[in-house]
Formats: structure tokens, sequence, C-alpha cells
């Protein structure tokens, strides 16, 4: 197996999630995963560009992947809504070899150097971690014991099943038996399979702060001492707008709303600190672990 | 093998839950389950279906949480799937329950009209003429036809879920993309404002429409090729839109979201400003610093030209985008194989 990636960091993880790039980094030091980030990379359309224009934004991703292709690397997300995209993006030219032509055309009509090829795996950090379980082994330092920990994979990872296509979307067990791997305990959630409503903030924003109050309330009923998932939006939403959510649902539940990667970093035996924690905006106090 | 059923039943105001045990034989389906039960256990459990076909529509149920077509979906892939041998199967979600597992439709239809749900012909249609179409065209929708109102699509909205008065069925879109699509129609903007005002952009992004779709219609595609069209027909003056719009814009302004000029290109200055607790919320920890100067791509150029040139290319796609429309990605293909 390969252990070097292309790490495509999508736009959020440069700037308001920037805790979960450091963090990200420092798990992947520990577990033996190289990665370097794909030069020149441009934002994913963050689901919202196929909206104005598909083709531009299946050509922008065909530029992204080309350059990790030109780099001889499989690629590495942490963000869902990215990997989705790109996924897409690899599916659609994959399908149709009339649009992967007429991308390609596009592309060296830009002067972009290189042709997409369709040769670049791309995944999501906890899919490679569900893939090749020794990467943990005899890692955990700190095993989570008795921590209960609620799993919010978010919507991006796991549909539509075509693209995303790891385990059954209609059904996963993966991240759970991960963090059983770290010592803790996941504890089932009502609301574990609603989606935060991110990508909806602006023009849903009513019914998105209920559901995100919804979510982090459906935690705190089950015990759960925090909330972990591996996608940076679901995790910014449910952190940030957890005041409004509280709110709006007429809850006082304040959970800490973790990045997978610093929860397996804790895992790991590193700190708050290392992780980036104190950059949260909810339950800064709470967290009992790190 | 033997499942335990649990099935929610309803009738007359009065709801419970009720358990029964089926053996289940070789490629029974969920749907043979229920008549079963009907046939040999419980004659007053109600149920619809018709063709057993996956045609009709009528049989589709939740079970385990996921809607699901009764007609086509083994009990015995599903205990494989759930690792159990005890399932649970309710109505549809985001649908008023009439009697155990048989929901109310008239209220989905009338969300359907709002969105036009009949071709209007062009003038010169005729009736020696009739609407002539090139099987290119044709093809922009022609997947789109075969949605089956089955309700699927619906049950795990995640935003009909919350508020059902601000949006549409997903299939609703997926009806409005087919006639929008179609060259024979002669009123793609006005069918379009409709949609806009009925909620388009209100939608969540959570694919569950498409996952659950037992067709591979994709209606999650069939609301982006509608936004798309809207930027066409010169609808797209609301925040859902704009908010799009200034991520598009971003890729060939810097290549990155400028998150900290988001808002205020999504929503104008003023509204935007009215967030400014929240701003001040995210500088405390250090998620958001005005004063960074946002960097821009050393490819920025090559960029721009990649998007103009996919705008010139796509000029004439009109309403559909430049995939064909609705098409399944690669259904019935082993993916991971595809793109390992």
């Amino acid at each position: 197996m390969s252990q070097k990636y292309a790490f495509f960091p999508g736009c959020v993880l440069k700037g308001a999630a920037a805790e979960a790039y450091t963090s990200l980094t420092k798990v992947c030091e520990k577990l033996g995963i190289e990665i370097e980030e794909i030069p020149n990379w441009t934002c994913c359309g963050a689901s919202h560009a196929q909206g104005v224009n598909e083709l531009a934004a299946l050509a922008v991703n065909a530029r992204n992947i080309s350059i990790a292709e030109h780099m001889g690397l499989p690629i590495l997300t942490v963000c869902n809504t990215c990997t989705l995209q790109l996924r897409t993006a690899k599916a659609r030219l994959y399908a149709d070899k009339e649009l992967r032509d007429r991308v390609n055309g596009l592309l060296k009509d830009a002067g972009h150097p290189y042709e997409y090829k369709g040769t670049s795996e791309i995944t999501h950090f906890l899919w490679l971690l569900d893939d090749h379980p020794e990467l943990l082994e005899g890692k955990i330092k700190n095993p989570l014991t008795g921590m209960k920990v609620a799993c919010y994979y978010g919507c991006h990872i796991l549909r539509p099943q075509e693209v995303m296509n790891h385990g059954d979307g209609k059904h996963p067990e993966y991240m759970e038996k991960l963090v059983r791997k770290l010592g803790a305990e996941p504890v089932f959630f009502g609301a574990s399979r609603k989606c935060c409503g991110f990508h909806a903030q602006l023009a849903a924003e009513r019914d998105v702060l209920t559901v995100t109050g919804q979510i982090v309330d459906s935690a705190d009923k089950a015990d759960a001492q925090c909330i972990a998932t591996p996608c940076p939006l679901c995790q910014m939403q449910l952190d940030m707008y957890e005041p409004e959510g509280r709110d709006a649902v007429h809850s006082r539940a304040e959970v800490p709303i973790l990045h997978l990667q610093q929860l397996i970093g804790f895992a790991l035996g590193l700190s708050k600190t290392d992780v980036g924690f104190d950059r949260h905006v909810s339950a800064q106090d709470k967290l009992k672990i790190g | 093998m033997d499942v335990k059923l649990t099935i929610h039943r309803f009738v007359e105001g009065k709801e419970w839950t009720q358990d029964y045990n089926v053996t289940v034989t070789t490629g029974m389906t969920v749907l043979e389950a229920l008549t079963q039960i009907k046939e040999k256990q419980d004659p007053t459990l109600s149920f619809t279906c018709s063709c057993r076909s996956s045609i009709c529509g009528a049989c589709a149920v939740r079970v385990n949480g996921n809607a699901e077509l009764a007609c086509e979906m083994l009990v015995e892939k599903l205990v494989e799937r759930y690792q159990t041998n005890e399932l649970t199967i309710q109505p549809l979600g985001n649908f008023k329950v009439l009697r155990d597992l048989i929901v109310d439709w008239d209220p989905k239809y009338a969300e359907l009209k709002k969105i036009k749900p009949a071709l209007q012909p062009k003038a010169d249609t005729s009736m020696e003429t009739g609407c002539l179409q090139s099987p290119a065209e044709f093809n922009k929708y022609k997947k789109l036809a075969g949605c089956i109102l089955c309700g699927s699509c619906i049950s795990e909205c995640n935003k009909n879920t919350l508020n059902q008065g601000d949006f549409l069925p997903p299939f609703a879109f997926v009806k409005g993309q087919k006639f929008t699509a179609d060259s024979r129609d002669a009123d793609p903007k006005g069918r379009l404002k409709a949609i806009v005002d009925a909620g388009l952009w209100r939608c969540f992004n959570c694919q569950e429409c498409t996952a659950k779709c037992p067709k591979g219609l994709d209606p999650a595609a069939a609301i982006e090729h509608l936004k798309e069209a809207t930027f066409r027909y010169g609808l797209a003056d609301n925040v859902g839109a704009k908010h799009a719009k200034a991520i598009y814009d971003d890729i060939s302004e810097s290549g990155m979201l400028d998150e900290a000029k988001l808002n205020i290109k999504s929503e104008g200055f003023f509204a935007a400003g009215l967030r400014a607790p929240m701003a001040i919320r995210l500088m405390k920890v250090g998620k958001m610093d005005p004063f960074e100067s946002h960097p821009v791509n050393p490819e920025i150029k090559t960029i721009q030209k990649l998007v103009k040139a996919a705008e010139a290319a796509s000029k004439d796609e009109q309403g559909t985008g430049t995939v064909a429309s609705g098409e399944p990605l690669i259904k019935g293909k082993q993916v991971g194989e595809v793109l390992a």
C-alpha cells in the first residue's frame, strides 16, 4: 500500500477550520502516513458551483485531480463535500468518454499542463483508516476508555452510494468500529443521520439552526461526551452555531464537536493544544480528555 | 430463516407497533412478506400495492428508517445489511398517515401542481405537424420521465422533515426539470420562476433523495440543473443563488473561498452586518481574521481561462447542464473498482 498521499485540503482547512489541518498533520505523522498538499489546487465548488455552471465545476475538479495524477499519488481528503465533488467529477468523466475528451480540450486550451486521466484513487481519511486498520496498531498510547462518542458521519461521505461506495451508505458502521478501536464507546443517538444543513445556512436559516440544535441535543440526551465528525463543514456548523441551535430547540446541551482526527489525536497521546481545541467555539470547558 | 417484522400500525387515531414472524423463502420481497401477513396472520394490516414490478410506485415503505420499494427489496438483503433478523417497517416519512402503511398523497399532488406539471406547447405546434423533437433533445429529459411517483425521495428529505411549507418534494423538482429541459415547452422561464418561488434554493443538498430513488433518477442533480437554468434565465436574484455565485466566482478570483467576504457577497452588506456577533465570536477563537489578506492561486490565469472556456462551451446547453440530465453516474457497476 502506498503510504503517501496527495492531500486535497479544501478551503475551510486554510481558514476557519485550520485546526483540522494542523491536527491531521500531527496525526498522520504519528501514523506514518505521508501527505503532500496538491500544489495550486482550487476550491472543489463546495457543492454550489455546479448549480451555477456544471461544466466549469467539472473542469476545475478535473484540473485538481490531474495535478495529483501528475504527482503519481492517490488523493486524500478530510472534507465530505470535497470528497463528493472530486469523486463525482471522476465518476462522470469515467462514465462519459465524450465528456472526458471535452474537459481535456478545455484544460488544454486554458494552458493547463496535464491531461485528466482518471488514474488517482480519491479517498477520505476515515476510509483510509477503515481500509488499513494496521495503521493504528500499537499506536494507541492513551486509550479513550469510558469516553462516550456520538459518531456523526454527515451526508456527503455516505451518499450517493454510486459515487461514494464505501460500506453501506444506508447503514454505515465503520466510524463506530474506528471509535471502538480508540478505546471509546460509540453511542446511538436519534439524530445521527440528520443533515447539519451547512450548505443551506443562508437560504433556509431557521430550519438549519433547528436541525443543528436537534443533533447536538440528541447526542447530549444519549450521554455523549462529544460529537466526532469526519467532515469539517459539519464540525463548523455544529460548533459555531451550537448556541443558536440551543435556542432554536430550547435545549441546554453543550457538547464539544470534534474533528475525527482530533479524537484520534487524543488517543495517540496529543493534547488539546496540539490538536487546536482552543480554536473551538462551543463547550470549551466540557471536554474531559487531552 | 425467520424474521420478526415490527410494523408501525395506525388505525382511526390509534398508534401502536405490532410484531409478526415470517418464514423467509429465497427471493421473498418485503411486499410478499406483508401480503403473507395479511393473508395468513392479520387481515386488518393495511398497505398499498399494485404492479409488483417496480413500475406503479404504490408500495414504498420505510424499513429501518430508509425508504424502499417493497416489491423489489428482498427481505434477505435487508437482513444482510442490518445484520439482524428483526426489521422495523413504517409508512414513508414526511407524509400524513391514513392507515397503517398507507399515506395521503393529496397534499403532495397539490405541491406538484405548483411546478405546472404539464407541457405548455410552443406556438408552432399543430395538429398537422405535431411538435417535432430530435433524439438529442429527447435524451435531455428522457431519463427523468422514469419517475414512478413512489414517494421514496421525500421520505428522508432533511428539508421536508424540518418544514414542508416553503419547499417541494424532490419528485416535484424532477418533474420540473423534465419540463424545463423539454425543447417543446413554451414557457420554461415561467415554470422556473414558479420553482424558485416554491423553494428551489432551500435544498440542503443532503443527497437523501438520490440515495432513495429506486429508479436511479438523481433528484439532487435535477435540483442542481434547475439552479443552473435559473442563471441562464436571469432568475438568480435571491440569497441562495447569490451565495452559490459568490462561491463560484471565488474560484476564478483567487482559486479559493474568501470566507470573510462570503456573507457580504451572498446577503449584501447590510444583512451581513447583522451577523457581526457571529464574526466577533469567530475572531475570538482565531477562526476569522478580517485583516488577513486572502491568498491568490499562482495559476489563477489558467483557472480563469478554464472557467471562461467552460462557460463558453456550455452557453447553448439550455437548462440541462452538460452531463445528460439525471443520468445515473455509474449505476450497476462496482464504482469501487472504477474509482480505486
